[in-house]
């Protein structure tokens, strides 16, 4: 073995820069977060002092305002995950597999053209989605009217229309993203499944559940997951497009911490409500990847 | 025409409709940004029925209230720092974990992967507070050492070492070859691809990033060029979708050419972090 003892001082000066960071920048602040969901803490006013449990049982407490900023926050939230979950990983997996079905010298271009928005950021998307989307002088309802509807559609302002607009501006966002995952993984299937498939008689379908599937099926759990995480985080296109409306119906839960922690100033609610969110998304997270080992033993 | 060609046929068409519906919001944002504030607001046809260059004037004489080049450079800026700071950084580390003795590597090993696992919302506000209180807030220093607590880095960088052979550094070390020849002659080509990928990642989360800079900025002077757009989208003198435009074309224009320039690295470094 090369690994001598006299590495250990190179190992430690190449291992530390990384470890310091970790320390200060996310353990810290973990620990910190922890501190302060027991404390009254205002971001302005510094700790009031030690509460216990209090930040907790009053953010679980029905009927306080924390617990309706939580409760609301986290019901939107999960609607969105709900809603936007099975577009982006369906629709996803019918771009790839229409790419892969491409004759080779037209993958690259079509590719890169489902992929492009990727490329924009969050805001960008949703400076676009604002305007084309607008009740009031947006591009999409200006067509409509000129096609002969009478009344603006309230894209922002009604539901559900608001989380449709949301909807479309994610998908355009970030499909390509899952696209491209799901047509690194059609890459590998093994093109003699398919010739004995096809001497077999089977059709399109019967290709797809008994060839196609089976062989994608681990990436697409990994795609599952990491869409949920996304969804989860919503803040961006809720905070610009809607603004949280109508009523609030859009107010994602990272919205409403930022309400508790900054419009009410209680840091001591807010890294309470972050730590629950953290928690809620762990839990789910865990329970999918139990469903997925339960079915694999 | 060839046969396959031919066959294709159905599914191209298919294609490209989808392509022309995936374009047609950024053509609209181009074209949009060419027309009049009137036009704008009520036209119903994509390309402009009078060419105006008003809004990218108007852009270069408002830079006062929305300095525009400046939150372009502050990208440009942090997102360079911040990218060769995680690659440097982790790859280091990464290796020491893979290969070396390292003291206490289990519960380094533990934490990177605990820290995979809990979600950043956690640590976002008592970061926030953290840097208020040390009066670092509205410098450069939030808005890009954050980054370099990721672990998603090592994780991969580690995970490839574990395996990538070990016989070329076993070879170099009984030639003879110091630490640090062997890291650049062997394991730095041979990371190349992760590296990348690496990059790629962390160059998106920083450029993407818009509740962070928010928190952690407060001059117009101190904004990346994702946090100035959300600033334009909530201000008053704003409210006009061909200057907004023109605004976000700027802003996206440079991303998207580093993109297409790009494309084939970014496409492998999807590809990497999708394998496992």
């Amino acid at each position: 073995m090369y690994k001598g003892a006299s590495y250990n001082i190179w190992s430690v000066l190449m291992v530390s820069p990384f470890v310091i960071f970790f320390l200060l920048f996310w353990a810290l602040p973990l620990g910190l977060g922890i501190w302060i969901s027991f404390h009254n803490w205002n971001v302005s006013a510094g700790n009031l002092g030690f509460v216990g449990l209090d930040n907790y049982k009053m953010i679980l407490t029905s009927g306080t305002i924390y617990n309706n900023l939580f409760i609301t926050g986290l019901k939107n939230t999960l609607y969105f995950v709900v809603i936007s979950v099975p577009p982006l990983v369906i629709i996803a997996l019918g771009l790839a597999l229409i790419i892969d079905n491409l004759p080779d010298k037209f993958k690259t271009i079509y590719r890169t053209i489902f992929f492009i928005s990727y490329s924009i950021s969050v805001t960008a998307v949703s400076a676009i989605f604002l305007w084309l989307f607008n009740n009031n002088g947006g591009f999409v309802n200006n067509v409509l009217m000129s096609l002969g509807m009478k009344d603006a559609v309230n894209w922002l302002g009604e539901q559900p229309y608001a989380w449709l607009t949301i909807l479309i501006a994610t998908v355009w966002w970030t499909i390509g993203f899952n696209m491209m995952l799901f047509i690194n993984a059609l890459n590998e299937v093994d093109n003699s499944l398919y010739e004995a498939a096809d001497l077999d008689g089977a059709g399109a379908w019967a290709k797809f559940r008994y060839v196609t599937y089976p062989q994608i099926k681990n990436v697409g759990f990994f795609i599952v997951i990491m869409t949920v995480i996304a969804s989860f985080n919503l803040y961006g296109q809720t905070r610009l497009i809607t603004n949280g409306g109508p009523e609030q119906s859009t107010n994602s839960l990272i919205m409403n911490i930022q309400t508790s922690v900054f419009g009410m100033n209680q840091l001591g609610i807010g890294s309470a409500m972050a730590l629950l969110m953290g928690i809620i998304m762990t839990v789910i997270l865990g329970f999918q990847y139990w469903l997925n080992y339960r079915k694999k033993d | 025409m060839k046969r396959s060609t031919r066959k294709a046929i159905p599914l191209l068409t298919l294609a490209t409709i989808i392509a022309i519906l995936f374009l047609l919001p950024l053509i609209w944002m181009v074209f949009t940004s060419f027309k009049t504030l009137s036009e704008s607001m009520a036209s119903s046809s994509i390309l402009p029925q009078v060419w105006t260059l008003e809004n990218y004037t108007g852009i270069f004489s408002s830079v006062t209230e929305a300095p525009i080049f400046r939150w372009l450079f502050n990208t440009t800026f942090i997102t360079a720092i911040g990218t060769i700071i995680v690659v440097v950084v982790d790859i280091l580390a990464a290796y020491a974990l893979a290969r070396l003795n390292v003291p206490g590597k289990k519960v380094i090993l533990g934490m990177i992967f605990a820290a995979l696992a809990i979600p950043g919302i956690v640590t976002l506000f008592p970061a926030f507070y953290m840097f208020k209180e040390v009066g670092l807030l509205d410098s450069y220093i939030p808005l890009i050492m954050p980054y370099t607590a990721s672990t998603m880095g090592v994780f991969l960088v580690y995970n490839f070492l574990l395996s990538f052979p070990k016989d070329l550094e076993e070879a170099a070390y009984l030639d003879g070859a110091s630490q640090w020849q062997i890291l650049y002659h062997v394991i730095f080509p041979a990371i190349k691809p992760v590296a990348m990928t690496l990059a790629v990642i962390t160059f998106l989360a920083i450029y993407n990033d818009y509740l962070w800079p928010s928190l952690v900025t407060n001059s117009n002077e101190m904004k990346t060029i994702t946090l100035g757009i959300a600033t334009l989208i909530q201000g008053s003198n704003f409210v006009n979708p061909a200057k907004m435009m023109a605004s976000t074309v700027i802003a996206t224009i440079p991303a998207v050419v580093i993109f297409l320039l790009a494309n084939k690295h970014i496409v492998k470094s999807v590809t990497n972090t999708g394998i496992k």
